[in-house]
């Protein structure tokens, strides 16, 4: 019962704020409204028993990249920009107007209920998995694979690791005024 | 019967609801007890009693952005550092401690030449005061 | 096997009656026992971040050779109560360029990151509110919201100070996240779980099964995630984003009454959780100091005072340094944090990992004494 409690209180913080994303004109706001995002997201990773992908969106996604996109528009001035809707061949602007929102969710709306119903067939009602007292863990089960079956993936990850660091130093690097 | 396991999560939900629940009683309560007396004056933002110049968005240092940037590479490696260091005591009871920390370590040692790239390059370095740079250069 | 309260009290005979009471419907029981259990917890949070104020108050007077407030109740007690009331009395006022929706949010964003963090406080061994898999990583993560909330504070009040807190303010708490990770991982490493009841578990006994005194890697990560942690809740000697010389008042420069009352009451919660985590991963927090293994209810409320009382010894720690050292410069800040304390927690960690497959995992005391 409680899981289907967080499950739409999660979505619909999702959605919510997914919708606050497109459809707010300041750039700060949406970054906020993205962060609800991924916080929703996050819920919904904790209704499926992934704790351990939950706590990581919460800790990289909320506390890392909102944090940083918050900086870069910031540095960049972009706070000051508001978006216009675009005039293509002196028609009605269909950037930003209302109506292509909405024919574009019908349509999307659509498309998803189609593929619901062509993959129904497939897809068994696999309810989260009780497990008596405990609460489903998943970090032992990561560590064993990350150990044994996954190593390489995991050592190249912090040599992907080194590259973005040094590309972003690089890149980020206030130059040298001669 | 024992209680099912997702209701575990259920303190943090509530203690969230709470927060909200807190933040908007509080509101309310000063609505009604606090004086509403608005003055161009009080609404000005504080500048030491002068008045203030020129809008607070200008744009900032960089190094706010690399220290971000740095931050990031290092979360995401502490992220994935944690189910490592989780089934750590585990596997070295089982024997095998001297397997996982080779590949801890050479996980961590990759990271350290970023740290130490980084340093060498001065990215870590924030900008020092007019006075520090001055009399370093006339020495 | 995760200790949550209501399976804790699920042990005790007064649980099936409740649960009679409830018609045999175990959800909504766990609900109400949490949402009280919850309510408790943040009422004694609550009452401790204001006699934080208070304390610090007389505390600060103390080393300062003076008295602290004497006059509102006996030694000044009911001070809290009256600086609450004028702070809900004052008038709300919002600068006229502000922004709106992110001034009313940076509040609520650090309110909900502190109090969400209260959900995996270890304050006894069967009354933690709730005892998740990924405990310890979950607080540092979700702590992180409360630097959120700083930094839109200081951007949504339009004035050059609060901008320029908000920033350092950010960036600080970003940045001296890395050590307190990386301090945390060794003791992961150590109790090889994250969540608060393996970590505590593994410290009962005498207090040379601490992991302050397991190893000397462990004692300095200690005083590195205790440095880390002064600097997240942006505590002196690192409140820059709220110096009072020198930036007004930082981030809540423009925040009145209420509001401001709801940044200060998530500083002062977020001290105590930040001490109560020193004293549950490095000083053995809650745990009786001889070992017995009865399991009665009084022996509860025994081991929740314990730990109570290991966190206000460091948070009296934290209000003495605040008053003792130096306000830092940012370069030193930064400075500190990424060529100081990171280089030594990486090194605590290495440490760490060859101790445990050097010795086994025993400690010092365990190596000097046992062999």
């Amino acid at each position: 019962m409680f899981v289907q409690i967080l499950f739409g209180l999660s979505a619909l913080l999702t959605i919510s704020c997914v919708i606050g994303v497109v459809a707010t004109r300041n750039i700060m706001h949406s970054c906020v409204f993205l962060l609800g995002t991924l916080l929703g997201v996050a819920g919904l990773y904790a209704t499926l028993g992934a704790d351990f992908v939950a706590v990581t969106q919460i800790m990289v996604y909320v506390g890392g990249v909102v944090i940083l996109m918050l900086f870069a528009v910031m540095l960049t001035g972009g706070k000051d920009f508001v978006s216009k809707a675009q005039n293509l061949l002196g028609l009605a602007p269909t950037m930003g107007n209302k109506w292509t929102y909405s024919l574009a969710g019908l349509v999307a709306l659509v498309f998803v209920l189609t593929n619901v119903k062509l993959l129904s067939n497939i897809i068994t009602d696999a309810g989260p998995k009780t497990f008596g007292n405990e609460m489903p863990s998943t970090v032992s089960q990561l560590g064993h694979l990350l150990v044994k079956d996954h190593v390489l993936a995991f050592e190249l990850s912090s040599v992907l690791l080194l590259g973005a660091l040094v590309g972003a130093a690089i890149i980020a690097r206030p130059k040298k005024k001669q | 019967m024992t209680p099912a396991s997702f209701d575990g999560l259920m303190p943090i939900v509530i203690l969230m609801a709470i927060a909200v629940a807190l933040f908007l009683g509080g509101h309310f309560l000063s609505v009604y007890l606090s004086p509403k007396k608005p003055s161009h004056l009080k609404s000005t933002p504080y500048e030491c009693g002068e008045e203030p110049v020129g809008t607070a968005w200008s744009m900032f240092n960089i190094r706010f952005y690399v220290v971000g940037l740095i931050f990031i590479i290092f979360d995401v490696e502490s992220v994935l550092m944690f189910p490592v260091a989780a089934i750590f005591k585990e596997m070295n009871e089982m024997g095998e401690g001297g397997y996982v920390l080779i590949v801890f370590l050479s996980f961590v040692s990759i990271l350290l030449e970023g740290i130490a790239y980084c340093w060498k390059k001065g990215d870590l370095d924030w900008v020092k005061s007019y006075q520090i740079s001055a009399n370093k250069g006339k020495k | 096997m995760n200790q949550t309260i209501v399976s804790y009290l699920s042990k005790y005979e007064f649980y099936k009656t409740l649960l009679d009471l409830f018609g045999g419907n175990e959800s909504l029981l766990a609900f109400v026992i949490y949402l009280i259990a919850a309510l408790v917890v943040i009422l004694v949070c609550a009452t401790i971040g204001g006699f934080g104020t208070y304390a610090e108050r007389k505390i600060s007077a103390d080393l300062q050779a003076r008295m602290g407030p004497n006059r509102v109740g006996p030694y000044g007690l009911l001070q809290v109560l009256a600086d609450g009331i004028k702070m809900i009395t004052k008038e709300d006022i919002m600068p006229f360029a502000a922004d709106k929706f992110l001034f009313y949010l940076a509040p609520l964003l650090a309110l909900v990151g502190v109090f969400a963090t209260l959900a995996v406080v270890p304050w006894s061994s069967g009354f933690a509110l709730t005892d998740l898999n990924v405990g310890v990583f979950y607080l540092i993560a979700i702590s992180s919201l409360v630097g959120l909330g700083i930094f839109l504070g200081g951007y949504a009040s339009n004035s050059k100070w609060s901008m320029l807190g908000g920033m350092r303010g950010a960036s600080q708490i970003i940045s001296y996240e890395i050590p307190v990770t990386l301090s945390v991982l060794a003791i992961v490493l150590m109790a090889g779980g994250m969540s608060f009841g393996t970590i505590v578990g593994q410290q009962k006994g005498l207090p040379f099964n601490w992991y302050l005194f397991h190893n000397p890697f462990t004692f300095i990560g200690f005083f590195v995630y205790f440095t880390g942690a002064l600097a997240e809740t942006n505590r002196a000697p690192f409140d820059l984003p709220e110096a009072e010389s020198e930036l007004v008042s930082g981030y809540h420069t423009e925040y009145t009454g209420m509001r401001f009352g709801f940044f200060a009451l998530a500083e002062y919660i977020e001290i105590f959780v930040v001490c109560g985590v020193a004293a549950a991963l490095f000083l053995g927090g809650s745990n009786l100091p001889i070992n017995i293994n009865i399991d009665i209810l009084p022996l509860q409320f025994v081991e929740i005072i314990i730990f109570i009382t290991k966190t206000l010894l460091l948070y009296y720690v934290v209000i003495w340094i605040r008053w003792t050292l130096p306000r830092l410069r940012v370069d030193q800040l930064m400075s500190i944090c990424w060529k100081y304390l990171t280089p030594i927690a990486i090194f605590n960690l290495v440490g760490c990992a060859i101790w445990m497959v050097a010795f086994n995992g025993r400690s010092l005391a365990d190596l000097i004494i046992g062999h």
